[in-house]
């Protein structure tokens, strides 16, 4: 498939809760194996417009078109507390799954991933003894499991302190590079322009700008500007 | 003494229609009001959930209970034996009790639960099964434990139906002897000993799934 081929197209997207205009025309397009940054204040819609991507808010108007499947990793992680990592990770992926040999091969799959993302030894353990940064990680794998097209990621980073914030850089660059399509919702413009290839930026729900990170000499204080006005 | 052991053995046998009635209603309880709470996020099927509720939280255990043990088999023509009548009384009405328990443990669930079963593509009775009625169950335990125990002590009033539990043994006992203390006493340790079980089980259950009680 092209390299630029759009994965995703928002056309004229709206969402309006209690008569408060949450998203206001918002159009997009995002090429395949594009990782594009949300920035903005809060407030601005980007966790709206990423829940309307995902189909947990309907769109009041306007449309979107997904060209594959989507995976979600949310801003608290919604780590399911009564199982171990290992079955939050294998849970979905086994439902309906009779075949033994497919079952030992996601566990092994699960494991593998697990291991690459440094908690091989957490994997029998409960979410409520794990750190801010190690159910971020779980959180991910969770959502690559699944093995989307498009992954949406709603604040990655946020509460966890710098020296976690550069793992989760790490750890969500090596997914961009498994080709994986992603859209990345975070108020914090230095971990975006790390990582994002292409920056849009909301207000009040708006598209104000949207910038090409490589093509832009210092990004992070162009959107500052933005920020301002 | 003599009196005080056949005292005993008497009500004993009480005791085991007791926790009969007492286990079946909690059984019939507990899988209605599952199925009302989860019926409940229907949205077609709200108010008629919410009115069954409203019926039994609003009329008299006793009168339920003689409406299906009397007024029931009158009407199809069919009697009911004691136990069974009991069961379903009692049941029936712990199902309203059990539903908004667990209606306000689902209600205390994070919406993030239900939206992340639903991005993972989790179908919505596994995500019932699986994923949010565990969680509820761990939360609502020590409430759920108060209400069997309630149910145990309400289920003296088979009594009026005839039904032979501890109560209405102790009863018998005592307007035979001319003695009322004695057999009460007794009943009271059988209900006390009985309540004190329930309780020890619901701890043991609740140390059991106490692994998520930190996040």
């Amino acid at each position: 498939m092209n390299e630029k081929w759009p994965m995703l197209k928002i056309h004229n997207a709206s969402k309006s809760f209690n008569g408060v205009e949450v998203l206001n025309n918002v159009s997009l397009e995002v090429a395949k194996s594009d990782v594009l940054g949300l920035a903005g204040p809060s407030g601005s819609g980007k966790s709206t417009l990423l829940r309307c991507i995902q189909q947990l808010e309907i769109l009041d108007g306007g449309s979107m078109e997904c060209d594959g499947k989507i995976g979600f990793m949310f801003q608290d992680f919604q780590l399911f507390p009564h199982l171990t990592v290992l079955q939050n990770l294998l849970y979905a992926l086994n439902l309906g799954e009779k075949n033994a040999r497919r079952r030992q091969s996601n566990e092994m799959q699960a494991k593998i991933m697990l291991k690459n993302l440094g908690i091989e030894a957490k994997a029998s353990m409960y979410p409520y003894s794990l750190s801010g940064g190690q159910k971020q990680r779980v959180a991910l794998a969770r959502s690559l499991m699944v093995d989307p097209d498009v992954l949406l990621c709603d604040e990655p980073t946020s509460g966890l302190d710098v020296a976690t914030t550069m793992d989760v850089v790490l750890l969500l660059k090596s997914a961009c590079e498994t080709g994986v399509t992603m859209i990345i919702a975070s108020h914090d413009l230095d971990f975006l322009t790390k990582i994002s290839n292409r920056i849009v930026l909301l207000r009040d729900g708006k598209i104000v700008l949207d910038v090409d990170v490589k093509q832009c000499q210092d990004p992070v204080n162009h959107l500052k500007k933005y920020y301002a006005d | 003494m003599d009196t005080v052991i056949s005292n005993c053995i008497y009500l004993g046998k009480g005791l085991i229609f007791t926790l009969e009635l007492t286990m079946g209603s909690i059984a019939v309880g507990l899988a209605l009001g599952v199925f009302l709470s989860v019926l409940r996020h229907c949205r077609i099927c709200v108010s008629l959930v919410r009115g069954w509720s409203s019926i039994i939280r609003g009329t008299p255990l006793i009168l339920q209970l003689s409406i299906i043990y009397f007024s029931i088999p009158n009407l199809i023509g069919v009697r009911m034996n004691i136990l069974s009548a009991g069961i379903i009384a009692f049941g029936l009405n712990s199902s309203a009790y059990v539903a908004e328990i667990l209606r306000s443990g689902i209600e205390s669930l994070p919406k993030g639960q239900f939206e992340a079963a639903r991005t993972l593509g989790i179908p919505t009775f596994y995500m019932w099964r699986d994923i949010i009625l565990p969680q509820v169950a761990m939360n609502i335990l020590p409430t759920l434990v108060n209400e069997v125990i309630a149910l145990l002590k309400e289920t003296t009033l088979i009594s009026i139906i005839g039904g032979m539990d501890i109560m209405r043994r102790s009863q018998i006992v005592a307007a035979e002897q001319f003695e009322y203390f004695m057999p009460l006493c007794i009943a009271g340790v059988y209900y006390y000993c009985l309540a004190m079980l329930i309780e020890f089980i619901g701890e043991k259950i609740e140390r059991k799934v106490a692994y998520a009680k930190n996040s």
